[in-house]
């Protein structure tokens, strides 16, 4: 049956397990985008403090993060943690990649949204004698968390389609599936362009999503 | 009783004669880089009295005033509240902020929260007040601006004056011995500007001290107790407002009132 092209009946067969593949698919990226948000906030407001012993090592951070391969800090990661002593699982080890890759993103996000709100506002909240973090938790996080949902949203869909890249450490997720296929049945299309479908299933409405919020809000301010 | 009514009255008048000022500015200076803002000022302000700030623009006067409430940093000098420098160590700038209100030109409000929940905040997070009873003052405070309808309105949907005695109302809520106005007026359409400037006298007239950057004259002959004239960083001229107005010593103070009147 092989190089005939998209075979439905097969496509039909193997979509139970390419959907549980999407389902941890799903679950990785929703497990990591949520871990990497709490770091992306830590360190996003790290970035912008004026004591250098926060915003240097956020900066650094973000830095060699952005500036090396996620498939290489999956990698290291996998591999390269248990040569220190730390034997994860490959589940564990990608959302604790994904996370921290994610994070990097984030913290840039929360950056921009935070410094996206006017300094009228801080001002108006330590005139009433909230504290800084006072200040950030009921002031300026809340505006500024409204203003970045859009980008959070796409980054949510990159790193959805970047999860991608854990199929490299074993896990079954929706590439990996796919890939089992293959080297079952000896037909690359059928599955392959399957998983794309799937993605694409996922992704499209997601990006409706954020733009449904985006428009929402601009006409709220 | 009314012995002890007269009592009380008397000693009451006693803490306004015998108290020093409320606030008193020591040789205070203050740069931006190279740009001096502030040059040696000295001022003292009296308990219950209203100060109008008067000067153009980048005279320093909306400095003067943040500096009350350390939003912005002296560089020498000294700033007293009730005879206790503001920047020793054991006063907490924050119980400071929450001693000194501090209403501003563009309003800042909180944008996401309700007009009630904008008063509310700083008593409930900084005062530790329980919620209903913050409610119960917060709608009181409302009622004194006129807005007790808007406590659960969002501030955008309010006019530019209804936001800026909500304003008032929030920086009212901490219960502060001082009051500082920054231009408050100047951002509202004109027709907006009476509401707020009645506020103001009210506030004024209930014995509130009050320190007013404004350009509204007629609000500055008919509530200030005393106007200073500020010009690049120095007091110029000081006086009652109907002296200082009608006769004006100072030549710089001479042609800024000849502009503006």
């Amino acid at each position: 049956m092989a190089g005939q092209g998209f075979q439905i009946d097969l496509f039909i067969k193997i979509l139970p397990e390419l959907l549980r593949g999407a389902a941890i698919t799903v679950q990785l990226t929703a497990f990591s985008v949520a871990i990497g948000t709490l770091i992306g906030l830590f360190a996003g407001m790290a970035r912008i403090s004026h004591y250098k012993i926060f915003n240097l090592p956020s900066a650094f951070y973000v830095e060699v993060i952005r500036g090396t391969p996620l498939l290489v800090q999956i990698m290291i990661v996998y591999y390269g943690l248990p040569a220190l002593g730390f034997n994860l699982d490959q589940y564990t080890s990608g959302i604790l990649a994904l996370s921290i890759n994610s994070g990097a993103y984030i913290a840039e996000i929360f950056k921009a949204g935070i410094k996206s709100i006017k300094k009228g506002q801080t001002e108006a909240s330590i005139s009433l004698g909230l504290n800084y973090m006072q200040t950030m938790r009921y002031v300026i996080l809340p505006q500024a968390t409204r203003n970045i949902l859009p980008a959070l949203g796409n980054e949510f869909i990159a790193l959805l389609k970047d999860s991608s890249l854990v199929s490299v450490i074993a896990i079954s997720e929706l590439l990996r599936r796919g890939m089992i296929v293959y080297s079952r049945t000896y037909d690359a299309w059928t599955p392959l362009l399957g998983v794309a479908l799937i993605y694409l299933c996922i992704t499209i409405p997601l990006s409706r999503a954020v733009q449904f919020i985006e428009k929402r809000w601009e006409i709220h301010d | 009783m009314i012995k002890k009514i007269s009592m009380k009255k008397k000693s009451e008048k006693n803490i306004i004669s015998n108290g020093g000022p409320v606030i008193k500015m020591v040789n205070v200076t203050k740069s931006f880089g190279e740009l001096v803002v502030l040059r040696n000022i000295n001022v003292e302000i009296k308990k219950g009295e209203v100060l109008v700030v008067l000067g153009p623009s980048g005279s320093g006067k909306s400095t003067l005033i943040r500096c009350i409430n350390r939003l912005e940093k002296i560089d020498e000098g000294k700033i007293l509240l009730d005879g206790k420098d503001i920047y020793s160590p054991d006063m907490d700038v924050h119980k400071l902020r929450t001693r000194v209100g501090m209403v501003f030109q563009q309003f800042n409000l909180f944008p996401h929260m309700k007009v009630i929940d904008n008063i509310m905040l700083s008593p409930i997070k900084v005062k530790n007040i329980p919620k209903d009873k913050a409610k119960e003052e917060a709608m009181e405070l409302l009622k004194k601006v006129g807005l007790e309808d808007k406590f659960n309105s969002f501030p955008h949907e309010l006019s530019g004056g209804q936001q800026q005695r909500v304003a008032i109302a929030r920086a009212l809520a901490m219960n502060p011995e001082v009051m500082l106005f920054d231009e408050v007026t100047s951002a509202l359409d004109p027709e907006l500007v009476k509401g707020v400037l009645e506020t103001m006298k009210e506030l004024a007239t209930m014995g509130m001290t009050m320190v007013v950057v404004t350009h509204e004259m007629g609000f500055a002959k008919e509530v200030a107790d005393r106007v200073i004239f500020m010009d690049e960083g120095i007091i110029i001229e000081e006086n009652e407002p109907k002296e200082l107005f009608e006769n004006p010593q100072n030549p710089r103070t001479q042609a800024f009132i000849s502009k503006i009147l």
